[in-house]
């Protein structure tokens, strides 16, 4: 069972180098750029500090850095370089077809690239009664909360959703904490 | 990608997995967490699971927006890092 508090300061750690990286240009940068950022490489190391280990991380990344995304440089420079970054860039499941999916929506659809996506639920929910509250509307919109949720399904997506609601809470916790931490630093 | 449905051969498994796990989800809310002790509907923990997350996501909003103006002026260089640090061990 992974630590809570170690989970933080891997955050936080993370989320200190990533703002770092886009320090040279926040001297001149408006409130609205900087929450950007801030915002930005904390949701980017919360994470990489899962080492992606699960889809939904490597989701969130893969999503930050692809084509068309407003931000993707900005993201690439919290993510730093290449060779500094997590292995999961170099053979990310959910995330190569996720990308792929962006670049060809049909093929995608046929081809066993699909199947290689469901890595990330291995078995599909079989229907049972409890199954059945995870379709629907609900299932949809607690599919598009989680970072690469379309590709989730059934124990998957719940195990998913755990650790995303785990994940989510240590970096509001952290957040909080530098936000009343930096206004008492403030009043001094 | 829409969900494969096998037949409903093994289906008891996957259930008590679910059940299982639809109740540490459970847990992980505070909405729910006083009725530890009742297992809620499967659906009403999904439903709260949703504002749940919809929530933090919207704290993390907020909480961006107040340090984007706390470090406003701070300097984020290494002496306030390790003062921040030192206060969150």
């Amino acid at each position: 069972m992974r630590s809570p508090f170690s989970l933080k300061q891997e955050f936080l750690k993370k989320w200190i180098l990533g703002l770092q990286r886009c320090r040279s240009s926040k001297k001149n940068m408006s409130i609205f750029k900087r929450k950007k950022v801030i915002k930005l490489s904390a949701d980017v190391a919360m994470a990489s500090a899962r080492k992606g280990t699960t889809c939904w991380s490597r989701a969130l990344i893969a999503d930050a850095v692809k084509e068309g995304n407003a931000d993707k440089h900005l993201a690439e420079k919290i993510l730093g370089p290449a060779s500094e970054r997590q292995p999961t860039e170099k053979v990310p499941v959910g995330a190569m077809a996720y990308n792929k999916r962006i670049r060809s929506k049909k093929i995608l659809k046929r081809s066993s690239v699909i199947r290689r996506t469901i890595k990330c639920a291995p078995q599909a929910a079989r229907p049972s009664s409890i199954v059945k509250t995870l379709v629907g509307k609900r299932r949809q919109i607690l599919r598009s909360l989680i970072p690469g949720g379309e590709f989730m399904n059934g124990v998957s997506l719940i195990e998913e959703t755990l650790d995303y609601i785990i994940s989510l809470r240590a970096q509001v916790d952290v957040m909080r904490s530098l936000a009343s931490a930096s206004k008492l630093v403030n009043l001094n | 990608m829409s969900g494969r449905r096998s037949g409903s051969g093994v289906s008891s498994i996957s259930d008590d997995q679910i059940t299982h796990l639809v109740f540490k989800l459970q847990q992980l809310i505070p909405e729910l967490c006083a009725r530890r002790s009742l297992k809620a509907s499967a659906s009403k923990v999904l439903q709260e699971t949703c504002d749940y997350i919809r929530n933090l996501h919207k704290e993390v909003e907020d909480l961006s927006d107040r340090l984007s103006q706390l470090l406003a002026s701070i300097d984020t260089d290494n002496d306030q890092a390790a003062i921040v640090r030192s206060l969150l061990m």
